[in-house]
């Protein structure tokens, strides 16, 4: 593009886009410090120069044109331009070249290549009288080949080469400047002796058109030595073979782009110098060398430049993969951090919570929420409890293969408008859809983040005729327009990182089951071997006993005569203790086998089975005079019928026993009680029937410790809403009752609380069995008792009946 | 060990008492030489020598040294084999089937006793820890079995 399309469509738009249409490989110009020969192949007969020839080399344009090479070189030298030719021209450039003119001499270097048909031989005077050879490149770049090589990162190598590339070259400032896959690049190393650093700095991908990167992967090094340079014109302007433009895409002294040169005026740049980066064909990044006084780089310093450039580029490779190594060794790290802390934690989302920090470097986010069932914790900067839970359920459907990730959420989800700043990206994670539990980490809007490779608010210019005059800054606010609502892009490694965490708390969870599962079975079975243990030892146990006892026996039958009254009471003592310790062990046999006899629930009519456990046991104590009260009947209930008639024989056979009044009693009942409502105290419930001596502030105690709480204080909402009545028995006397400090032991088997022979004596064990068989029907037994007033035993036989 | 305590009699066949331990067997043994009754007693000390004397094998080729019992007094819990095992042999065997069973066990286990009646106990007695009661239970068997009941005919082979 001329300069006068170039104006023209500057009227149209303001857009530095405009830089993509620029044919910039055809400008007809060159840059004045050096000549610009085309010559005819295979004749080597000048057909096109640059319009500077006099300058440089002391002949005029029209004096070289139609003239054969000779006309410039000797012999010799043309023979080595030919074989330049003739071989890999890369190799051979620069050619070292003198030329004999009216005015003196020129040494030169010459840089020959074709283009289109035509050679094109570039001449530059040399600027030192030393002849440069092999050592001397050697020598200057041995020593940086071998730092590039052993730089342990790729950015300590980035470093080496801008350290090196401005000793060997002297400019201001040297940087190397990386592009992302979007084309927009980051200064990630510098060397530099100005104040302000560009080191961190972003450029947005505008700023180099898509052509000019097209060029710097075919020509590794541009040089313009001063941007305040007159361009020298071709004669004739048109490549005499094609008749169009001649393409200079590879000639080194090719004109630049007058944007480009505004662009390095805006920057303050005076010289530049650029060495490609080169990955795998594609442009990685650049060496970018400034100064702010003109400045001319040798051919040889060049050559050397372009080779630190080619030895770099070839490291890249191997640095990134260490680089990706070295990353994917830091997550491996993080994560056997992250397995440690989660195993150590019971819970998934304690676990979590521990990890804190680590689950956001793990993606290096800035935010993250973990969501586990009903509950989620939040680390970092994150949105509103309420937005992450709405955004959880937009994502879920979103997700593929447990995964969601986007760098620009309100793409899709325009409810992030209100929180872009905190997270733009978004990965979630989902670990379980059953459990619920997912992780959602959040990156902030990148325009946050990024620094900025210049004043974003002073883009464009307005010349005082009303033109505009373009600024390459200008390219910034453009860029922020397509990454406003953008964070960082979540890189390839950082998601294979999430599915990792997921399948390792995916194993975490699995082998917490098998633990659990195993640790079950062992409990089962250690609970197993204690039933059958109990009942084992306690036959094993009545053998001898038996002998003892039958033994004693025989002493009493056969030498009775001889063991005089006081023998025989104390072998009478012995039998007495021996039949005391088989009660004690049939009880103990009868307690273990409860646990292992099938509970047969059946539809059974308490009221029937009172009456006829009150009648076995009216036999059982003819002498005792007791008024039996049922204020009304029992009802029917589904249990075990043989255990039931267990556990009231034993209330009320202990009823029985432990009263001294003349006037006995023992009051039989029921009532039921909303669950979650109201207090269970017994006598203030108006369902309850009155009658008792009962208090209600009477002394309660929870059987055993395995109970659970008290119906009153259940905090649970769930049975308020369903409201199920619970049906609670009871047994209550006018006894003796149980001082405070003794309910808890009542149901301790083998407690007794009164000397063995008092109020009938018994084994111990009535209450343990009792409540054993509550807690067998998922129900559970207490007791309030009032001291000389009398006990109130309280079961139930179902689990519904118990408040959880 | 056999213990021969009385001479075999035509007459009555023998009572065979399946018990490991020796007090237990003293204090039956007691009991039952003072009753009215007198019935020759055969003992085996745990379940392999009863099963070897009634299918008469290893000690008991000779079916001299191991007449037919009448009536067949089991322990459940004998070492080796055990006494339901013993039962269940006993209760499947065509022949042996015959002899009257009776279980005398320490064992008040509900699914013990279903257990034996199962397979075919004749009578399930738990021994009591009275001396009075073991004393008056164990004349009440001899008596029942060898006096009230008629046994059936046992063929010698």
């Amino acid at each position: 593009m001329d300069m006068g399309e170039a104006t023209r469509e500057r009227v149209e738009t303001v857009d530095l886009t405009n830089c993509d249409r620029e044919p910039i490989h055809i400008p007809g110009l060159v840059q004045p410090h050096g000549v610009l020969l085309v010559l005819q192949d295979p004749t080597l007969e000048i057909v096109q120069v640059s319009s500077n020839t006099q300058e440089i080399i002391g002949h005029a344009p029209q004096t070289l044109l139609g003239q054969p090479l000779g006309h410039l070189l000797d012999g010799e030298q043309v023979k080595t331009v030919q074989q330049c030719l003739a071989e890999n021209f890369e190799s051979m450039n620069p050619l070292d070249l003198t030329i004999h003119h009216p005015g003196g001499t020129a040494d030169l270097d010459g840089i020959v290549h074709r283009s289109d048909g035509v050679i094109i031989l570039e001449l530059e005077k040399k600027q030192t009288e030393n002849r440069p050879d092999f050592l001397d490149f050697y020598h200057q770049v041995r020593g940086t080949i071998t730092r590039i090589q052993q730089a342990p990162s790729l950015v300590d190598m980035c470093q080496v080469v801008v350290q090196e590339v401005r000793r060997i070259t002297g400019f201001d400032r040297v940087m190397v400047y990386q592009f992302d896959p979007e084309g927009a690049g980051i200064v990630v190393a510098e060397a530099t002796n100005q104040a302000t650093p560009y080191l961190g700095l972003r450029y947005p991908s505008s700023d180099i058109p898509k052509q000019a990167r097209e060029l710097y992967t075919r020509n590794w090094l541009r040089l313009i030595p001063d941007s305040q340079y007159q361009p020298a014109t071709l004669i004739p302007a048109q490549n005499p073979v094609t008749q169009k433009p001649l393409n200079l895409s590879l000639a080194v002294l090719r004109s630049v782009s007058p944007i480009h040169l505004e662009y390095l005026h805006n920057m303050g740049v005076t010289a530049s110098m650029s060495i490609s980066l080169i990955r795998d064909r594609q442009l990685w990044g650049l060496i970018a060398c400034h100064h702010a006084s003109p400045k001319y780089v040798p051919c040889e310093t060049r050559t050397a430049c372009e080779f630190i450039g080619q030895v770099m580029s070839v490291e890249l490779a191997n640095k990134e993969t260490s680089e990706d190594r070295d990353y994917a060794l830091q997550l491996k790290a993080l994560q056997t951090e992250l397995v440690d802390t989660l195993s150590q934690a019971e819970y998934f989302l304690e676990g979590m919570a521990r990890l804190d920090k680590i689950l956001l470097r793990l993606v290096n986010a800035t935010g993250a929420v973990v969501f586990s069932g009903d509950r989620s914790i939040t680390i970092g900067d994150t949105p509103t409890e309420a937005d992450t839970h709405a955004l959880l359920d937009w994502i879920k459907p979103h997700l593929h293969h447990n995964l969601f990730e986007t760098r620009s959420l309100i793409k899709d989800y325009p409810a992030a408008a209100a929180f872009k700043a905190i997270a733009s990206g978004v990965l979630a994670l989902e670990i379980s859809r059953i459990h619920h539990n997912y992780i959602l980490w959040f990156r902030p809007e990148v325009i946050q983040t990024v620094n900025w490779g210049g004043n974003p608010n002073k883009p464009v210019e307005v010349q005082s005729d009303g033109s505009f005059h373009l600024s390459p800054r200008k390219s910034f606010e453009l860029w922020q327009e397509t990454v406003r609502g953008c964070s960082l892009p979540w890189r390839p490694c950082e998601l294979e990182a999430v599915i990792e965490l997921r399948s390792m708390i995916v194993g975490l969870v699995l082998r917490q089951a098998d633990e659990l599962a195993l640790m079950n079975f062992k409990l089962r079975r250690s609970n197993e071997e204690l039933d059958s243990f109990a009942y084992i030892a306690s036959h094993d146990l009545k053998e001898p006993l038996r002998g003892i006892h039958n033994y004693a026996n025989f002493l009493m039958e056969d030498y009775g005569d001889i063991l005089e009254e006081d023998g025989i009471a104390k072998l009478q003592t012995l039998v007495r203790l021996s039949q005391r310790m088989e009660d004690l062990i049939n009880s103990l046999l009868h307690y273990s086998r409860l646990d292992r006899a099938e509970l047969i629930r059946q539809p059974v009519d308490l009221d029937d089975l009172v009456q006829h456990v009150i009648a076995t046991l009216t036999i059982a104590h003819p002498q005792s005079q007791i008024e039996f009260r049922i204020p009304q009947p029992l009802p029917e209930v589904e249990c075990d019928r043989s255990q039931v008639t267990e556990l009231y024989s034993n209330l009320i056979s202990n009823a029985i026993k432990y009263n001294d009044k003349a006037e006995k009693w023992i009051e039989i009942g029921w009532f039921e009680r909303e669950l979650g409502s109201g207090s269970q105290e017994p006598g203030g419930g108006s369902q309850e029937p009155g009658g008792g001596s009962q208090e209600p502030g009477g002394r309660r105690r929870e059987a055993g410790s395995t109970v659970l709480p008290a119906a009153g204080h259940s905090p649970n909402p769930k049975s308020k809403t369903q409201n199920p009545k619970s049906k609670i028995f009871y047994v209550r006397d006018n006894g003796i009752g149980i001082a405070e400090e003794h309910l808890d032991k009542v149901f301790q088997i083998f407690r007794r609380l009164h000397g063995r022979d008092a109020f009938g004596g018994g084994t111990g064990a009535g209450l343990t069995i009792a409540r054993k068989i509550a807690e067998r029907h998922d129900g559970r037994i207490w007791i309030e008792s009032i001291p000389g007033q009398g006990s109130t035993f309280y079961f139930t036989l179902s689990a519904e009946d118990v408040v959880r | 060990m056999l213990q021969n305590v009385a001479p075999p009699s035509r007459q009555t066949p023998p009572l065979l008492i399946v018990e490991d331990s020796d007090e237990d067997f003293e204090t039956f043994q007691r009991f039952l030489r003072r009753s009215p009754t007198q019935i020759p007693i055969q003992r085996c000390i745990d379940g392999d020598q009863a099963l070897a004397f009634l299918y008469r094998r290893g000690d008991f080729i000779d079916p001299s040294s191991a007449p037919r019992p009448g009536l067949i007094v089991l322990d459940l819990n004998l070492p080796g084999t055990d006494g339901r095992e013993v039962l269940r042999q006993i209760k499947q065997d065509e022949r042996l089937r015959k002899i009257p069973l009776v279980v005398f066990t320490t064992s008040n286990n509900p699914k013990d006793i279903a257990e034996c009646y199962q397979y075919g106990a004749n009578s399930y007695i738990v021994k009591p820890i009275n001396f009075a009661r073991l004393k008056q239970d164990i004349q009440t068997l001899v008596t029942y079995w060898f006096e009230v009941t008629e046994l059936p005919n046992l063929p010698e082979s």
